[in-house]
Formats: C-alpha cells, structure tokens, sequence
C-alpha cells in the first residue's frame, strides 16, 4: 500500500487530482480490525479543465498509464493493488473528503474519512456490504454519536438510519 | 448461552479489540495478508462462483 500511496501523494503534489481522501474498507480498517478487501476506493476532487462544470478522470489515467498502471474495469492498478478513484458526487462525499483526517502508512502521509462520514456514506450507499461494516462500527465504539447524527440530519440520513436500527439493532 | 459459548465470544471480542488498536501501518500490512488469501482462494477452480448483490437493501 506504501506505493500506490506514494503515486496518489505525487498526483496530488502535480496537480492532476486535487485533494483526495481513502473510503471504503481500507479507509474502515483505520478504525476497526483489518477485514479482506480486493479495492481502494479513493475520494477524488478534480480540477476542473478549460472553464468547462464538467470533470473527467482522462488526466488522471493518462498521468497513471503514461506511469505503467493498467486499467481493469472500473480500477486502474497501482503498483498491484487495483485503485478506484471516485470524485464526489454529492454534498456528503464533498463533506467526508474536507474532513478527513491525516494520517501515514510506513511514514507515508495520507488521507483517512472520519469514522462518521465512513457511516453515513455506508448508510447511502445501502449495499450488505455497507451494512456489515456499519455494524462493525457499532460494535466498535469508535463512533462519536452527537456528529453521527449531525452529519445524518445534514445530508437527510435520519430515516434510512432510522429504518437501518429497527433491521439490524433491535429498534 | 453456555459458559463455553460465552468464552468463545468474548474471546473474539478481545481479539477484534487487539487488532483494532493495532497502529495503522501494522493493519494495512494484515489487510494485505488477507487480500493475497482471497485473491488465492478466488482463483481455485474448485470454487463455485459468488452471488453477491450491489443493490441497495433499502432503495
């Protein structure tokens, strides 16, 4: 992992991403025990290119193939380990990558989503995957509730939250 | 539930809190571990293929 983060760290350091945050189970895994993952999901802002709203990844893959990366579906493959970076699509992710939290990985400085926004992104994502690792959260106690239920009540995640712990915690 | 069962739990609930206070670096390193395992596992012949769903539970 120490590779593909030092490549992230220099695509942000030449401008071809902006400022990008790890998600997923490897972002969970700063909290909770290690758990098998293929992935890395990393948050991504992209510049926006020639006064056009619109954002494109071509920057991006072009600076990683002109590099050796391969694109495999929806990843492109960092230094072995198949990297699929998202740019924010909504009020949340755009929230969860400002906050994130520094970190380092070997003396590798990274980016980690709060254990909160890592929740709350589950929670909308709504896969049985998600679920699980929102119990593992649970379990865990590493949630700070109050901030939990500010980002649910911000981003309209209060009755999926609601309809998740009648499921999954007994009401 | 049993004593035995009891134990059994509390047992992985200890385990689950060793690893989780385990600096980051050190996990990364057991994620890799795990990811070289499933990565085995997923290309054994003998293994069936996986149903998953990436719908959302609660559309």
């Amino acid at each position: 992992m120490k590779a593909p983060l030092e490549i992230i760290n220099q695509m942000e350091a030449d401008g071809v991403i902006g400022r990008y945050a790890i998600g997923g189970a490897v972002g969970a895994t700063f909290y909770l025990e290690p758990s098998a993952t293929l992935d890395v999901y990393v948050f991504v802002s992209l510049p926006k290119t020639g006064g056009c709203s619109l954002v494109t990844l071509t920057p991006l893959y072009e600076y990683l193939t002109a590099r050796g990366c391969k694109s495999e579906k929806e990843h492109i493959v960092v230094e072995g380990w198949p990297v699929q970076f998202i740019p924010p699509s909504n009020a949340l992710d755009e929230e969860a990558m400002e906050q994130a939290v520094e970190t380092e990985v070997e003396g590798i400085r990274t980016r980690v989503m709060t254990a909160e926004h890592l929740v709350a992104i589950a929670l909308k994502t709504g896969r049985a995957k998600d679920f699980s690792r929102i119990l593992q959260f649970v379990e865990s106690g590493v949630l700070d509730a109050d901030k939990l239920e500010q980002i649910l009540t911000r981003h309209s995640l209060l009755e999926k939250w609601e309809k998740f712990g009648n499921t999954f915690l007994g009401g | 539930m049993s004593d035995w069962l009891r134990r059994v739990l509390e047992s992985k609930r200890q385990a689950r809190r060793r690893l989780a206070s385990l600096p980051f670096s050190e996990k990364i390193k057991l994620l890799e571990k795990l990811r070289d395992r499933s990565l085995a596992i997923a290309a054994n012949p003998l293994r069936r293929k996986q149903v998953t769903s990436d719908k959302p539970l609660f559309p």
